[in-house]
């Protein structure tokens, strides 16, 4: 697990809270609470997420995993909810759906003394978990700026493509802007592409047909990158240089790996951070290791020349 | 003698209302023309016209078949699942059979009959529970639409199903090439939008559509075979969700749990800005056509223009939805 | 002499460039019942709106105890004591009978409805009405009859100082008819003024005082019920002598068996149902509502399920569908109009060709021929349609009544089984619709006749079965075609006379 390594590095802090006095032979509940696969990236997420179950219940015999995805944040609630009801969970790993909704149940199951760890979005009131994994989104951003920055030369034009309106979608873009904020680069629009490869592909023939000279686009999404390098092949328009997605789509980093020009980059957001948590959660049961506080994974540029140290063939994503 | 009049209380004869109950989705539609091309001296440019229509294609060939279901008094809610279903069938299929059949047209065309076997059925499987179970359409539908959504996601394992690359430039110019510069989505959408108004218009099957929905009871007393009509109505249906997929699936080359997400009411939104009634009884093809038309332009449009928010096109769309509805409405000054 | 209630003064009414009404002049005097009587569109529908402030009139004046009076709608009238009730109930289906009673109007204590005295004021008004229905029942659960006395105990319980019905008696049986006579009866000593339509001549000439006749949107004629008869009143409305209301057999009836039903079982509704229909006979089937009668023919033509034997000109035929029966030559033409026979929303030319429309598709739907059909449907029955693109909905009953016979005729059927011919048409209708069955049968076309109303049966068929209770209980012919013989079948008094029924 790289990123397990990256992160027991980077920034973990002490708990000096003495974890459970548990009898190590009782069997322990984790109870893992994900929204659905309804994108690349989530998919990717639900992926990992059952991989690491699987792994880990071999090597933990001492422990059991109940994993359940949702669709929307009520049924999270209700899936949350369920959890503690039917299967009594000792630790909760939640990726919320969105922050608001599920801060009240969260809160109410960490209020029982079971183990709570947010994976990638916060929940709106602090100190409700006892373990934080995510990605960074503004530093998600500002890579993915700073790349265009130093492609393009001053005065480059580009486009933006959007994801869902949400917090995460807010603070990438926030960090986008700050990273080329002076560097001249104009970016002639930007709209909501939902991270669905459809709205990409018709958002992008319309910025096509709108601006007649597109430099760079940032999708800043794998799945939207699909769609807008469709419509740029099918428009035949050869002034766009390349397409900066994100999130390391598996097909996207062998096409950077393979020095394709349109593809020269990608940004990373692993959804293997919800693994990472699940593991981190697990070590926390079974043993004495002080587990808790923030980890925060840091977004990678992914170049032809570290694209395969990025590259997971058997992931969907 | 008895000079027959008109009952009181209803409108004598038909007056203006009449007019722009035909002609409201029309006059939307220039509207929104004029309007683009007002705003952006592309949009009536002979690339973004071929864009818009290209890919209202899916919707359209959709809400052409879902005019006819909601004209018989019924719905179906499925159709976007059961599209994505299908692509990811299809991809899952073609790209088994790329090792033993090479990546050429006869794959191509054996993916093809598997879309619309598979609209075929899904069709005939929404039909069957709602007219011999007698079960809501309403429910039916939901039912499937679930279940199509899980199969597609349960396929792709969670993830995108992708065609085969070298498929994809065989397959590619069934959504990218075209005839006389026309390309073929749209060739497909105009000879489905035109079969499906002459059968509405012309045919005994579109008149009974008409009646059944209007009121089964009448049809049955009319010797009518009321079921094998509204299950023909679901079959059809499911078939042009077949062609439909056939060709949104070059476009990218790929399925997941989020392809074809609402298009259902898309299509069924197009229906009703078309002047079709939700409860049955009235169905006209062209004004669905228009319908597809009016919300692909609105899309462009808020593409083409920073005038609004992003965050609002939703409500534009809504707004002008409901307008196309008010202008054509019926009227009745005592309902 | 007294004082009018409510009165209509030189009322005019247009619909757009159509006037409905003419100068129309009625007074309502309290403890009167009036009559208001005319073909179907002569306008009594208008008036009746008018009066009751549905409808303002376009010229003239409506005046309540002398005092012109402009209704801002029909609430304002009912505040004022001037009640309507339709003739398609107004009743919300899904609430119960005393909801409906009190709807609008709930009587409340505080902030919360007095369930207690409105039911108790709902059982006086229902006990007044000698009406037997639950309170809690829901109306779309009760019959038509009691929907009726529900309307009534609704207009009573709103304190009616004018009470105006429209076709009252239409959906009552008999006996349900006396108990609403014996209200209007009391309500007439209470001083309340009443007017109503009615069909029925000889219900008019029995309770009202005074009628009033209208004819293409004038009042053709007014006064006094004792001066005028039954037959002046029809003569009046259709503008003509009344001939023979029935025409006489003038060919002599053949042998040849066109349809023969052996042991037909509609379950639930008809057991064992044998009975012969000889070529270019007109059968009549007679029987209380709710014998099974039309359930019985339904089954015949597979509306219903069934089991049973049928021939059809000597050959066993199976009837799994409408079609097959409409294959065979065998038609059935509903009672229930406006639910099963025609569709409102929709033209003449397409309700026309909806059982036949195979003819016209080839493939293609034929238009002109579908316009050439109705052309001949229209002259053939005399359909009176302000214009051709008129829908259906819009036709009145007579006219629509017509359309449905001409549109199951489209079919070109052998054996015709028509269920409640007339019902709710005027007169100068009803006489058509019997001259056309004659006119069929004369052409060889067997005819199936149901019917509730006696002399109809009797006028019109050569044999009359009656049936009770899902069976035939007997057949009369000839000269004991009597109302008495029928009648006494029908309550299963005795089953003295046979007929061919096995």
């Amino acid at each position: 697990m790289k990123h397990l390594a990256l992160m027991a590095t980077t920034a973990l802090t002490l708990s000096a809270a003495p974890l459970w006095a548990q009898e190590a032979e009782e069997t322990q509940v984790i109870g893992i609470s994900i929204p659905a696969a309804t994108h690349g990236w989530a998919g990717g997420m639900n992926y990992f997420a059952q991989a690491a179950v699987e792994r880990l219940e071999e090597v933990y015999p001492q422990l059991d995993f109940v994993l359940a995805t949702a669709s929307d944040p009520s049924k999270q609630v209700s899936d949350i909810e369920d959890m503690v009801a039917t299967r009594g969970i000792d630790a909760l790993v939640v990726l919320p759906f969105e922050s608001e909704p599920l801060t009240g149940p969260v809160k109410a199951v960490a209020d029982q003394g079971v183990w709570i760890t947010v994976v990638d979005r916060g929940l709106s009131e602090p100190g409700i978990e006892d373990l934080y994994v995510a990605g960074d989104n503004p530093g998600f951003g500002r890579v993915s700026g700073e790349y265009m920055v130093s492609a393009l030369p001053e005065g480059g034009k580009v486009v933006a493509l959007r994801g869902i309106p949400t917090t995460i979608d807010n603070e990438r873009v926030a960090g986008f802007e700050e990273a080329i904020a002076g560097s001249g680069i104009e970016v002639l629009g930007m709209e909501h592409g939902n991270w669905n490869r459809d709205d990409a592909f018709t958002v992008m023939q319309d910025f096509l047909s709108k601006h007649s000279q597109i430099d760079a686009v940032w999708a800043s999404d794998d799945d939207m990158a699909v769609g807008v390098l469709a419509a740029i092949e099918a428009a035949g328009r050869s002034d766009v240089k390349f397409v900066l997605g994100g999130a390391g789509m598996k097909e996207m980093i062998a096409r950077t790996r393979d020095s394709d020009p349109m593809v020269p980059a990608n940004v990373t957001y692993p959804p293997s951070m919800i693994a990472s948590a699940i593991e981190i959660t697990a070590l926390g049961l079974v043993s004495d290791a002080p587990v808790a506080g923030r980890f925060i994974i840091g977004s990678e540029l992914v170049t032809p020349e570290n694209a395969e140290q990025y590259y997971f063939p058997d992931s969907p994503f | 003698m008895t000079t027959q009049v008109t009952r009181p209380g209803q409108p004598a004869g038909p007056g203006h209302g009449i007019n722009l109950h035909v002609l409201g989705p029309i006059v939307a539609l220039l509207v929104l023309i004029v309007a683009g091309a007002l705003m952006n001296p592309n949009f009536l440019s002979y690339a973004n016209i071929t864009n818009v229509l290209a890919r209202s294609a899916f919707i359209g060939i959709i809400a052409v078949g879902m005019t006819f279901v909601i004209t018989a008094g019924g719905l179906d809610l499925s159709v976007g699942s059961m599209a994505a279903f299908i692509a990811g069938l299809m991809i899952l299929v073609m790209n088994l059979l790329v090792p033993s059949m090479g990546a050429g047209i006869s794959v191509i065309l054996v993916g093809m009959a598997v879309a619309l076997g598979a609209g075929l059925l899904a069709g005939f499987l929404n039909g069957f529970l709602i007219t011999n179970m007698r079960i809501e359409a309403f429910i039916v539908t939901l039912g499937t639409m679930g279940i199509y959504r899980s199969l597609v996601t349960w396929l792709a394992d969670g993830g995108t199903l992708s065609l085969d690359f070298g498929l994809r430039e065989a397959y590619g110019p069934v959504y990218y090439g075209g005839l006389l510069g026309v390309s073929w989505p749209i060739i497909v959408f105009l000879v489905v939008a035109i079969l499906g108004e002459i059968g509405m218009r012309k045919t005994a099957f579109g008149r009974y559509c008409a009646a059944i929905g209007s009121n089964d009871q009448v049809a049955r007393y009319s010797s009518v075979d009321v079921n094998r009509i509204r299950l023909l109505t679901y079959v059809g249906l499911g078939l042009l969700v077949g062609i439909a997929t056939i060709m949104y699936v070059p476009r990218l080359g790929s399925a997941s749990s989020s392809t074809g997400v609402l298009w259902e009411l898309e299509a069924i939104a197009a229906v009703i800005i078309g002047g079709t009634m939700l409860k049955g009884g009235f169905g006209r093809v062209w004004g669905t056509v228009v319908g597809v038309l009016i919300l692909g332009l609105i899309d462009n449009l808020l593409n083409l223009t920073d005038w609004v928010s992003p965050y609002l096109n939703g409500a534009i769309q809504g707004v002008i939805i409901v307008l196309a509805v008010i202008l054509q409405r019926e009227n009745r000054p005592e309902g | 002499m007294t004082a009018a209630k409510l009165s209509l003064s030189a009322v005019n009414r247009s619909f757009g460039p159509v006037q409905i009404l003419f100068d129309v002049s009625i007074d309502l005097l309290p403890g009167e019942v009036h009559a208001l009587i005319g073909e179907n569109g002569a306008g009594k529908s208008t008036t009746m709106k008018i009066m009751s402030g549905y409808l303002a009139p376009s010229s003239g004046e409506v005046r309540l105890d002398g005092k012109a009076m402009v209704f801002g709608g029909s609430q304002a009238a009912e505040s004022r004591g001037v009640v309507l009730i339709h003739q398609e109930f107004n009743l919300a289906d899904q609430l119960t009978v005393e909801q409906n009673v009190f709807l609008g109007r709930e009587l409340r204590r505080g902030l919360f409805l007095d369930k207690h005295a409105m039911r108790a004021q709902t059982v006086a008004l229902l006990d007044r009405l000698h009406c037997r229905v639950d309170p809690d029942a829901r109306v779309r659960d009760i019959s038509n009859s009691d929907k009726q006395m529900v309307e009534i105990a609704k207009a009573l319980g709103r304190d009616a100082q004018v009470l105006i019905m429209d076709e009252p008696t239409a959906v009552l049986t008999n006996r349900e008819a006396e108990v609403l006579f014996e209200q209007v009866d009391r309500l007439r000593k209470e001083g309340v003024a009443i007017l109503f339509t009615s069909h029925k001549l000889d219900e008019v000439k029995r309770i009202s005082d005074r009628v009033t006749v209208m004819r293409d949107g004038r009042v053709v004629q007014s006064g006094p019920t004792s001066a005028m008869t039954e037959d002046a009143m029809a003569n009046a409305m259709v503008g003509r002598e009344m001939s023979d209301l029935f025409p006489k057999r003038v060919s002599a009836l053949g042998q040849d068996i066109a349809l023969r039903v052996r042991g037909l079982t509609v379950p639930r509704y008809a057991d064992d149902v044998s009975f012969d229909l000889r070529r270019g006979e007109i059968l009549g089937i007679a029987g209380l509502v709710g014998s099974g009668r039309t359930e019985t023919m339904e089954g015949l033509v597979a509306l219903r399920r069934h089991t049973g034997q049928v021939e059809i000109e000597g050959r066993p035929v199976t009837i799994r569908s409408p079609r097959d029966a409409q294959m065979q030559g065998l038609v059935y033409l509903t009672e229930d109009r406006k639910g099963r026979g025609l569709v409102l929303n929709m033209g003449m030319r397409e309700n026309l060709t909806l059982q036949s429309l195979g003819q016209f598709a080839k493939p293609f739907l034929d238009r002109k021929a579908e316009e050439t059909a109705l052309d001949k449907a229209v002259r053939d029955f005399d359909i009176r349609a302000p214009s051709r693109a008129v829908r259906v909905r819009n036709l009145s009953g007579g006219n629509q009544q017509k359309l449905l016979i001409a549109k199951i005729m489209q079919t070109g059927p052998r054996i015709v089984i028509i269920d409640e011919p007339t019902r709710g048409i005027d007169i100068g209708t009803k006489q058509q619709i019997y001259d056309f069955i004659h006119r069929l049968s004369a052409q060889g076309v067997s005819v199936i006749v149901i019917s509730s109303e006696l002399p109809e049966v009797i006028g019109l068929a050569d044999r009359v079965l009656v049936m009770r209770q899902g069976r035939i209980t007997g057949g009369v012919e000839g000269p004991q075609k009597t109302e008495d013989a029928i009648v006494r079948l029908a309550m299963g008094l005795e089953a003295r006379t046979k007929g061919e029924a096995a």
